[in-house]
């Protein structure tokens, strides 16, 4: 089943269903249609789960290194580039998710990937904050229910390393 | 300006060729790739042109073989017992090279063949510095008279570097360059290094803080002021650095950068290896178009197990990439800690 988004093209061989999730066209039947709800790029379901696809990328990623948070231009401009880019992804998220519980397809485990282009390091910083912020585990004794079993941020080679079954490429 | 090493079973190499960017060097690799022989290699040969010292004896000095038998530095191997290390350089435009050939056989330097440009090599001197993994500045009481007065297990390069530390500040004025790599330095370890009786201080509004009760980081960003302060990196030197990152934490690699992409600018060649991701980020994000670098890759070869390098001129066209790839290990057992084996 194969679904392009933001520049890629994904093949999820064995999914029972790939849509694009946060499709604009009025026309087709996957129509996000709530313009008040951010959405991931795609939503791919499996008979044991679903998995969220966000994709970002960028000409520079080297612009949204944490440790350049605050960029000391000589114009003395400050951005936020980690904070925001940690924002963008998280709230993608959680709006997919209301969008879902909505449509009554929060029955399986949600695995939220995040697509990419930064190096491995990069990666796994933004990943570790992301989870912390998603929440990915019960913030408090109240929950009963996670968000999602798993978050992780990867490029595009890692990606058709680990998943061999849903081989990505750049259109 | 250096402008290639050679070597030829030699150490750690079978057989390699590096050609140098006249600004940065940096050498990442797995542990075992060779990347500190390179720079004692390169020092060794640097450090004669000014101390006079004979290539062989200084190379023996620096990579203290057991019982000072050179002929070990030979590769071990079945097939060849000789090897050589050969070190190009520029000079007012004059090429110049300097080679040392030894067998495993070889016992003392003075059986050493040094061939080459080596007169021309001795007539045109330069600064070098090597800081060392291990920080000496702490231990410098004393310790120049027991190196030179006794026979102890040291490399060379301990003792060398703490003579570059108490060399006497330039005559006249400190040039503005300077002044500015030093207020960042005195910056970021809040104050500025003095000496008294073969021990360093760090001078600041609160008094005088004996080396031995500095952070490590701190005495790193004191040996670099002192260096740059009594002129040891001008325009000309060359410094070598392993390991930069040792002790330091990694907020203080901002400002480490920063001053060695200075030092490049105003004419120091610099040579660097590394293991950490954030020094090498650092490198990426601080330079420009205009600045002279390249990183060098170790590793060694699937099919002969030989130590080979990879040049790039780009962070991102580095390859391979030991440092990432142990993040790329990571996001692996993360993903498949989360979503389970290859049937995910």
């Amino acid at each position: 089943m194969i679904v392009e988004s933001d520049g890629y093209k994904i093949d999820f061989k064995d999914a029972i269903n790939a849509i694009k999730f946060d499709e604009t066209d009025k026309n087709k039947t996957n129509y996000h249609g709530v313009t008040a709800l951010k959405a991931v790029d795609i939503i791919a379901e499996f008979e044991d789960k679903y998995v969220f696809v966000e994709i970002k990328k960028y000409d520079n990623p080297d612009e949204f290194d944490e440790s350049f948070d605050i960029i000391e231009s000589d114009t003395g401009t400050c951005h936020k580039f980690f904070s925001w880019l940690k924002n963008y992804l998280k709230y993608k998220f959680r709006d997919s998710f209301l969008y879902r519980y909505a449509e009554n397809k929060v029955d399986r485990p949600i695995h939220y990937i995040c697509l990419l282009n930064f190096d491995n390091a990069l990666n796994v910083k933004l990943s570790n904050s992301l989870r912390r912020e998603l929440p990915l585990n019960k913030p408090s004794n109240r929950w009963v229910n996670i968000l999602s079993k798993s978050c992780n941020v990867i490029n595009l080679k890692k990606w058709n390393e680990l998943f061999t079954n849903w081989p990505a490429t750049e259109i | 300006m250096l402008t290639k090493i050679k070597f030829e079973s030699f150490t750690a190499f079978e057989k390699l060729e590096i050609n140098f960017s006249s600004g940065i060097n940096i050498f990442i690799g797995k542990n075992g790739t060779g990347k500190t022989h390179i720079l004692k290699s390169l020092y060794s040969a640097c450090d004669i042109s000014k101390s006079k010292k004979g290539f062989a004896e200084k190379i023996n000095d620096v990579f203290y073989p057991t019982n000072k038998q050179i002929g070990r530095l030979t590769k071990r191997s079945k097939t060849s017992n000789s090897g050589f290390v050969e070190v190009k350089r520029l000079s007012n435009g004059q090429e110049m090279s300097i080679r040392l050939s030894i067998t495993n056989h070889t016992l003392t330097p003075d059986n050493v063949k040094v061939t080459g440009s080596t007169k021309q090599w001795l007539e045109n001197p330069f600064e070098s510095v090597f800081i060392p993994v291990k920080d000496m500045m702490a231990n410098s009481p004393g310790f120049r008279s027991l190196y030179s007065t006794r026979n102890i297990h040291f490399e060379e390069v301990y003792a060398d570097i703490i003579d570059r530390a108490f060399l006497p500040a330039l005559k006249g004025p400190t040039d503005k360059d300077r002044i500015k790599l030093l207020e960042i330095l005195q910056k970021s370890m809040d104050g500025k290094i003095v000496s008294k009786k073969e021990e360093f201080f760090l001078k600041n509004k609160q008094g005088e803080l004996e080396f031995t009760l500095l952070a490590e980081g701190h005495r790193k960003l004191g040996l670099l002021w002192l260096l740059i302060q009594n002129g040891t990196l001008l325009s000309g030197s060359a410094l070598f650095w392993d390991e930069p990152e040792a002790n330091l934490n990694p907020s203080l690699m901002k400002s480490i950068v920063k001053i060695l992409v200075e030092l490049q600018r105003m004419g120091v060649q610099i040579f660097i290896s590394t293991h950490d991701y954030v020094l090498l980020k650092e490198f990426d994000l601080a330079v420009n178009d205009k600045d002279e670098i390249i990183y060098h890759s170790l590793y060694r070869d699937e099919k002969t197990n030989n130590i080979v390098c990879s040049d790039s001129i780009s962070f991102q066209d580095i390859f391979p990439n030991s440092i990432d790839d142990t993040f790329g290990s990571l996001i692996d057992r993360q993903v498949y800690k989360d979503m389970g084996g290859k049937d995910r």
